[in-house]
């Protein structure tokens, strides 16, 4: 099984791989999710509404016991990456995700999975990681001042230890691209791996111990991009930083 | 560029990924958020003002509580001292009476002793003009046989005069 997305179809020149397909589907149980609970948004909140409230909540709460008056911003940042890439990772569970085969032109006679995970395509991981590292700029450059924003990466105070420091910083930050990308999309890749290879060994009974587990790392993924979206941000947006 | 491809990465699907997260952001921020973090605040508020309305209703009722009790002190007090100013008032009314009736009594038993002893004087007065007469009867009678008609009436006379003293005296 190849690492890279299987391409599908071209649609006005664009391609549809199966992890695109994923990613509509993870947008569409989104975009269900925000209707129902507008639909029947109440005092007393019920089924879906409790859940994705003890979410928000958990996350507006915490946000404001450590980060005060910028939570408003930064939590919302959190609770969007871990309920998309925990929505996504759970839609990976389904039935249907790599079972359901579809042929091209260059597959062979088994032909390629309809359905991947989403978070298993760098391409969506990678956008992610790039979305959260802007936002973390964005948020700190609106809160500490762009001056005080650029004297984290270049600085000429006590030359050269807080240049050299400056570097650090700023490499630390095109770490984070990696670092965040690449958690993601390892731990859910080798997950699906490990899964089809389980499926391969045998269908009944012995996949269901791996899924599990990969219902938590799904669970597990999504909170901690969420969290160290959330603690980047609260640094970055410190000014004795 | 041999790493890249074999990852898959890939600029269309990239910035594809890229537009698709920032349009979740944006439709979760105004349409999810938005409405949860009002209904949040409300029911945070509610809730709040709920644990006030209870905290005050918890002081209102210490408060009528501690006012029972006072008033309940108060209406004791008082009662103990009517109970007091009653049991004064009755012995002082009893004792009025006792002391009215005492005087009344003793100004009947007066005037019955006054009456009487007015009574007597009069019977006694009474009694003596009759024994007088019946004196004089007897003695006229007795007289009548030894005695002129002279030394009859002086010694009559005579005799009056002393039982008359006597009388008096």
């Amino acid at each position: 099984m190849q690492i890279s997305p299987d391409f599908l179809f071209n649609v006005v020149g664009f391609p549809i791989t199966n992890t695109v397909i994923a990613t509509i589907l993870t947008d569409v149980v989104v975009v269900v999710v925000v209707v129902l609970i507008n639909k029947e948004i109440s005092l007393k909140p019920k089924r879906i509404q409790n859940v994705v409230e003890m979410i928000v909540d958990y996350f507006r709460e915490i946000t404001k016991s450590i980060a005060g008056e910028k939570a408003s911003f930064i939590y919302t940042w959190g609770v969007s990456f871990f309920l998309f890439i925990l929505i996504s990772n759970l839609v990976s569970q389904f039935p249907g995700f790599e079972s359901i085969r579809f042929h091209t032109a260059s597959s062979d006679n088994d032909g390629v999975p309809l359905l991947r995970a989403a978070t298993s395509d760098l391409n969506l991981t990678l956008a992610l990681a790039v979305l959260s590292v802007i936002a973390t700029h964005c948020v700190s450059v609106k809160y500490i001042g762009v001056r005080k924003y650029i004297t984290k990466f270049v600085t000429f105070k006590m030359f050269p230890i807080f240049l050299f420091v400056g570097i650090l910083e700023f490499t630390n930050e095109l770490a984070k691209f990696i670092s965040f990308s690449f958690r993601l999309f390892g731990n859910i890749f080798a997950g699906e791996r490990v899964i089809s290879t389980i499926y391969g060994l045998c269908s009944f009974v012995l996949p269901l111990p791996f899924m599990a587990l990969e219902f938590m790392i799904a669970f597990i993924q999504a909170i901690v991009f969420a969290m160290l979206t959330m603690a980047f941000m609260h640094i970055m947006t410190d000014r004795s930083h | 560029m041999e790493i890249i491809q074999k990852f898959g990465l890939e600029t269309k699907l990239f910035l594809f990924q890229l537009i698709n997260f920032s349009i979740i952001v944006f439709i979760l921020k105004k349409f999810l958020y938005k409405p949860l973090e009002k209904i949040l605040d409300e029911r945070k508020n509610k809730i709040e003002q709920s644990l006030r309305d209870s905290e005050n209703a918890k002081i209102a009722l210490d408060n009528a509580g501690e006012e029972a009790k006072k008033i309940i002190a108060t209406a004791k007090s008082n009662a103990d001292k009517l109970m007091v100013s009653i049991k004064v008032s009755n012995d002082e009314t009893k004792e009025k009476a006792k002391e009215e009736a005492k005087q009344c009594s003793e100004k009947i038993l007066e005037d019955a002793r006054c009456k009487a002893l007015a009574e007597f004087e009069v019977v006694n007065k009474q009694i003596g003009k009759i024994s007088i007469d019946i004196s004089s009867k007897i003695l006229s009678k007795i007289l009548s046989d030894l005695f002129t008609d002279d030394e009859k009436q002086k010694l009559m006379l005579r005799v009056l005069d002393k039982m008359y003293e006597k009388n008096t005296n």
